[in-house]
């Protein structure tokens, strides 16, 4: 399938931009502060002393310094919610840009990692030439404590017959700089955490492990203190008196050996005598100015999710659905939501600390004020959740759904927060693609057009749905048809069109009850060829944009990023957005 | 809440602390650092290490993922049996690797990081973890549909439904129908 330039651009550009400023402004940030530390007239003895190792690790410092602020703004996802929500940013393309904003999180993690091996590479050589340089011109420029100490050995040469005694200049051990300094410790420490959170980040272990990724990724609140002590240390100085004092000038009993009697006669006495003693001072520190801003940030965004989801929530009704799903509906003060956002749920009698994240399928509304999510039992926290909620079934009682009262356990919600889907509506068309139970961010769709339809900008919908079994249909079966006769009362039979895919060819294959009809007409056995169906809605919607929409398996979601890229479609532009947790 | 898995974490851990070794030892090598046969040593334990755990070992529950190309690595380690198939004996491994690397600056870190990966170890085995190896699986999804055509059926056929089987009373002859076996309980 050829790629095409356009729509290529008009899926991928964004992103791409936004890489290409992040690099450049971290390539900025590294040229400019290694340029000064090699250049400046003010680091020059220090330069001498420590040589190519200065100016790496300032520059790296300078570039941890710029990532440690960024990674946390991604993170702030009330912020990011408020901006897409409310349209403050009024652009299409740039709400779009929110949807990556865990990538770029990660991002900016992975460079902290890599400046951090450069930065602490950078440091031990320049630990070693503290050390090994110690210089005694500069007293107060070093870092190491003494020259060295005199260190005797007695050793046997085969020449002499007695042991020879044979003195040396020891250096102070660079170990020991380390864990004797502010910056040393920190450093280590520092190491350590990333260690830690690094190791913990992996793909493999968020999916199957997640409470060991969230536990250490919540000790980036001690990074962060550590990392504001760790450069109080005033390791490196800089020279005050630089004017007063050119770097390389001779001191008052001093002869440049280099130079020869005539040319030092005849230099005058501003350039090559020094009027006073060099003067150092160590830098100020100035990671706390980069990095104070989001980390405040970061912390009012927790404590508001904190003291909003501490309201209590109400379980009104518990519906068992086929295929091990359970519909919970709530009512909870001062919530307001759109349809495709998602909540947070705590349940303290199952797990005090484990957050687990649900789409909503009925957000409230003026007619219905409750909300709503469909959670399916796949893992120990949902299970025990659903134990919690209703009773054990029976058998037989599998299709019909069960409603019973009971005391229910105490429920915090935290959100609502903001996804892709929430602009479905903002196209003139849409292809909403869901794999199984990934139909909930949908459903919430399908339910606000059914209180109206007519005041969005969204003229036709396409709705494919594809689950294993026949039954997982029977989630949304109701609504589903409800919509569909709505919209044929209303004279717009064309508005949405679904197709509903069993995968599974082994099941049962036919929905059998009346009022089930519209579904069962539009029931198809097997996979979807996704390239005849987006030639088909280019086909039909010349020169438009249409938004897809994808909640559902990587497969599914990888071949219809692909088809959005490629170019056959009759000058209709296909614009991708995922939805994905975790 | 449920049941975690130690080993996974200090599989990252070890893999990343090998890593760490490799390149601290190459620096102290290029370096010419004083005790650099410190760090000849942490660039062969470091690379002892990373072939030793590039393997993922299977997950008790769910899928496992593989590492790209592991599966003859997989292969290399599960040969040595119970020596890598129980998790203390790396844990203390692991910790005897690490303390040479402690001597050099250059290997400092990758020798704390290996003994925060053999303390997790220590864990994990506490816990009972054990290292199986993943490999793909030799059964077929479904089983072929010939088997059980090959052999006659062990049952007759079942009953006619309840309305044929139900006496009427104006058509005698046409309600009758022969059992195929006894259906009363004590026909003798």
């Amino acid at each position: 399938m050829a790629l095409s330039v356009r729509s290529w651009v008009a899926n991928e550009g964004g992103k791409h931009l936004v890489l290409v400023l992040w690099l450049g402004a971290n390539t900025l940030l590294f040229m400019r502060t290694f340029l000064l530390y090699y250049c400046g007239q003010q680091y020059h003895y220090l330069h001498q002393m420590l040589g190519l190792g200065l100016c790496i690790s300032r520059a790296s410092a300078a570039v941890l310094n710029l990532n440690c602020s960024l990674v946390l703004l991604p993170m702030c996802r009330s912020l990011l919610t408020y901006l897409r929500g409310t349209h403050t940013v009024t652009s299409r393309k740039a709400r779009r840009l929110l949807d990556k904003s865990k990538t770029f999180h990660v991002a900016c993690g992975v460079a902290i990692c890599v400046f951090s091996v450069v930065h602490v590479s950078a440091h031990l050589v320049n630990v070693v030439n503290f050390s090994v340089r110690y210089s005694e011109e500069f007293p107060s420029l070093n870092v190491a404590r003494y020259r060295g100490e005199v260190r005797c050995a007695h050793s046997h040469t085969h020449t002499h017959t007695q042991p020879v005694l044979t003195c040396g200049l020891l250096p102070q051990d660079p170990r020991l700089i380390i864990l004797t300094t502010v910056p040393g410790i920190t450093g280590i420490l520092l190491v350590l955490i990333l260690f830690l959170m690094f190791t913990a980040s992996s793909y493999c272990i968020r999916v199957s492990n997640y409470e060991i990724f969230w536990y250490t990724h919540n000790l980036f609140i001690v990074f962060y203190i550590i990392l504001i002590v760790h450069v109080v240390g005033g390791a490196l100085k800089y020279q005050t008196n630089f004017e007063a004092h050119p770097p390389g000038c001779l001191r008052a009993n001093q002869t440049n050996p280099d130079k020869t009697e005539e040319e030092s006669g005849q230099a005058e006495g501003d350039v090559w005598s020094c009027r006073e003693e060099a003067r150092f001072q160590p830098n100020s520190p100035e990671t706390w100015l980069w990095v104070s801003g989001p980390l405040c940030l970061y912390c009012a965004e927790r404590l508001y999710r904190y003291i909003r989801s501490n309201s209590p929530v109400t379980i009104v009704a518990v519906v068992r659905h086929p295929c091990d799903v359970i519909e919970l509906r709530m009512l909870k003060k001062d919530f307001n939501a759109h349809p495709g956002q998602y909540i947070v749920l705590n349940c303290p009698s199952v797990s005090s600390f484990e957050n687990h994240p649900f789409t909503l399928t009925a957000c409230p509304t003026e007619k219905k004020e409750t909300l709503g999510i469909h959670l399916r039992v796949v893992g120990d926290w949902t299970e025990r959740f659903t134990e919690l909620l209703l009773p054990d079934p029976g058998a037989e009682s599998e299709i019909l759904p069960m409603v019973q009262q009971r005391r229910y356990p105490k429920l915090y919600v935290d959100g609502p927060f903001g996804s892709s889907s929430q602009e479905v509506f903002n196209y003139e068309v849409s292809l909403c693609v869901a794999g199984g139970i990934g139909v909930t961010p949908f459903a919430c769709v399908l339910h606000a057009l059914l209180d109206g339809w007519r005041h969005f900008r969204l003229r036709r919908l396409y709705f494919v749905w594809v689950c294993r079994e026949l039954q997982s249909f029977y989630w949304f079966a109701e609504l589903l048809c409800a919509l569909h006769h709505k919209l044929w009362q209303e004279n717009r039979p064309d508005y949405l069109n679904l197709q509903l895919f069993v995968s599974q060819t082994d099941g049962l294959q036919n929905i059998s009850e009346e009022r089930y009809r519209p579904l069962s007409s539009r029931l198809m056995i097997g996979r979807p060829r996704w390239k005849l169906l987006f030639e088909e809605i280019g086909r039909t919607n010349k020169h438009k944009r249409v938004g897809v929409f994808c909640c559902g398996p990587k497969g599914i979601s990888r071949t219809l990023h692909r088809l959005c890229n490629s170019d056959r479609y009759s000058g209709t532009t296909f614009e991708f957005n995922k939805e994905s947790f975790s | 809440m449920g049941k975690i898995e130690w080993a996974m974490w200090a599989n990252e851990q070890s893999l990343a602390a090998g890593l760490i070794l490799l390149t601290g030892g190459i620096v102290g090598v290029a370096g010419q650092f004083r005790d650099w046969e410190f760090a000849a040593y942490a660039i062969a334990a470091g690379v002892f290490v990373c072939l030793l755990e590039y393997p993922r070992g299977k997950r008790n529950k769910g899928t496992s993922v593989e590492r790209t190309g592991q599966y003859c690595f997989t292969v290399c380690v599960k040969s040595f049996g119970p020596l890598t198939r129980n998790y203390y004996v790396r844990a203390f491994l692991h910790a005897a690797i690490c303390i040479p690397g402690g001597f050099l600056l250059a290997t400092v870190l990758g020798c704390v990081c290996l003994g925060i990966a053999s303390l997790i170890y220590l864990a994990a085995a506490i816990r009972g973890e054990q290292w199986e190896p993943i490999l793909p699986s030799k059964e077929s999804a479904r089983k072929p549909v010939g088997e059980s055509i090959k052999l006659p059926p062990q049952n007759p056929p079942p009953r006619p439904p309840a309305e044929m089987r139900r006496k009427r009373a104006e058509d005698l002859e046409a309600a009758a129908y022969v059992n195929p076996i006894a259906v009363t309980a004590n026909d003798d």
